[in-house]
């Protein structure tokens, strides 16, 4: 009974996202479904409609850009959290932790005051910089837990060996660390990719990403571009999914 | 060479005082400046929107008052708690099922569900709400269902009602609470549950002695995790629900793009920080907040 049960849950949690590919083909007006015909017209409308790759475009600028932003704050503060005890330990493991306790509505209220009074509402500056920091907790978690798992012998054997500290840092420390850098880097960059209210506060007309696009054009008026949208997304997603899963069931590659 | 060795590997009572004194340099060195960066980025916009709630138009609480006085806003409130308090329970249940399973099962079974779950977790919001939108529609497939089994009258209305938005963040979160339960569910040892079995347990025995009490981590840390992410749910309810059962974001939205008015929707924001902070605190006091994301 357990078993079919947890299987029905699975297929609410599947039907419901699987239901945009075939809208995505649709020759339909509006939301209808099952699609009254099948084309590839919203297809080439995305393809070739400013109006969606602009916000495409920026989606990838503003995420990248709140990646770099968030390893640049992320890595020294895990390695000085992780390595060393200090007077107020708690305080700081809060500060990085803020963002993802404070409701993003709260942050998208805060920025919006914020950044409108140094003048960055609707630029690509400010979304990176508010992105950017609200991705601070995952990849701290991400890569304070990849620190911890390492054995710092590696680095005394190194310097036992000759090599200086900056040579040890390049050579071992950072070579190990990759894979959990790599992964903070990934969760930050997803997590600006699909962040959706910050971005509609601030994000104005110039700097809107695809979120904001997809939330404006159901609000305002249900393009079913929007489908092509979303199965392209959940195609990303799906071959992500399965990629980690199938590299993972194959341990002998870890390295 | 004996350079390289020393403070570590030398261990000695003046070494260790200076050490840390050194360490406390660069821990500073390395922290200092992100920890700074953070404050000007983060910290100071948030207390800036404390003072927009309580200086916008002009110095007072009176937003406050309004917030839990005027029967508007204390029935946002009050809709958000229940909402929020429907959707974890929602999501308990669905969830515990899909977890244990996830956990007792080692074959094919235990990866498809994974890969299911981590795939609706890894979907943005906005295309999951799009998806309950066709799905809920005027011309969707529950109508349509609705029409062909000859159900007479005219179908019941789904979309842009509590209901819609109520499944659709249950949908939407069911996933964080799954792998919060998964997460302590997959440390229980097999062996307590044989154990249980050989001294002479039934399945349902075992499962309600053994699995369950140990597997209540889980379910606190999902529930709290689910309820607070509710609680400030933007998105989803305002697409998906009505403006007459509004939550408190839809609040904030409405504040802010319709009537401009800042400082009250400041201090609904702060209200709800302050609800979210309170409710963490108190976890934080019985289990540490680590163990929350952990």
């Amino acid at each position: 009974m357990g078993l079919s049960l947890a299987l029905l849950v699975a297929l609410f949690l599947l039907l419901p996202i699987a239901i945009v590919v075939p809208m995505s083909f649709s020759t339909a007006i509006s939301f209808e479904f099952p699609p009254p015909g099948y084309s590839l017209g919203y297809y080439a409308k995305y393809f070739t409609s400013e109006e969606w790759l602009h916000p495409t475009l920026n989606s990838f600028v503003i995420a990248l850009g709140a990646t770099a932003l968030t390893m640049l704050l992320v890595v020294p503060a895990a390695f000085g959290y992780v390595r060393y005890r200090f007077r107020g330990k708690a305080f700081v493991n809060l500060l990085m932790m803020a963002p993802l306790i404070v409701p993003h509505v709260v942050s998208a209220v805060a920025y919006y005051g914020f950044l409108g009074r140094v003048r960055l509402t609707g630029t690509l500056l400010g979304v990176i910089v508010a992105h950017g920091v609200l991705a601070v907790p995952v990849a701290f978690l991400v890569i304070t837990a990849t620190l911890k798992g390492f054995d710092r012998n590696l680095e005394r054997a190194a310097m036992s060996s000759g090599a200086g500290p900056l040579r040890t840092f390049f050579h071992v420390t950072l070579p190990v660390l990759r894979p959990g850098m790599l992964v903070g880097a990934l969760f930050a960059f997803l997590s600006s990719f699909n962040e959706a209210v910050v971005v509609i506060f601030i994000g104005g007309r110039e700097a809107s990403t695809l979120p904001k696009k997809m939330y404006e054009s159901i609000r305002l008026e249900s393009d079913p571009v929007i489908a092509v949208v979303s199965t392209l997304l959940v195609s990303a997603v799906v071959l992500g999914v399965l990629l980690s899963t199938f590299m993972r069931r194959r341990p002998a590659n870890a390295t | 060479m004996a350079g390289g060795l020393s403070p570590a590997a030398t261990p000695g009572a003046e070494l260790g005082v200076r050490n840390a004194r050194r360490g406390q340099r660069a821990a500073w060195l390395l922290l200092g400046p992100p920890s700074l960066v953070l404050t000007l980025l983060f910290m100071v916009p948030i207390a800036l929107m404390l003072v927009t709630s309580v200086t916008d138009p002009r110095l007072s609480l009176a937003h406050y008052q309004r917030i839990f006085t005027v029967p508007l806003y204390t029935h946002v409130m009050l809709n958000t708690f229940v909402t929020s308090l429907i959707v974890t329970a929602l999501c308990l249940v669905l969830g515990y099922p899909v977890a244990y399973v996830m956990t007792r099962r080692t074959d094919w079974v235990s990866t498809l569900l994974l890969t299911i779950v981590a795939m609706s977790f890894w979907t943005g919001f906005l295309v999951r709400t799009y998806a309950w939108l066709v799905v809920l529609g005027s011309k969707g497939p529950v109508i349509a269902a609705y029409h062909a089994l000859g159900l007479g009258g005219s179908p019941p209305k789904l979309l842009f009602t509590s209901f819609a938005s109520t499944l659709g963040m249950t949908h939407i979160l069911l996933p964080y609470m799954i792998l919060a339960l998964f997460a302590v569910m997959k440390k229980i040892e097999p062996d307590h549950l044989k154990a249980a079995a050989s001294l002479g347990a039934r399945p349902r025995a075992a499962f309600r002695e053994v699995f369950l009490p140990l597997s209540l981590p889980g379910v606190v840390n999902g529930s709290l995790l689910v309820f607070v992410i509710c609680l400030g749910f933007f998105v989803t309810p305002i697409l998906l629900g009505t403006p007459r059962d509004m939550m408190i974001s839809q609040l904030i939205n409405q504040q802010i793009e319709e009537l401009l008015a800042w400082g009250f929707a400041s201090a609904v924001a702060v209200v709800l920080l302050v609800a979210t902070g309170i409710i963490l605190a108190v976890y934080n006091r019985f289990a540490g907040l680590d163990r929350l994301w952990g």
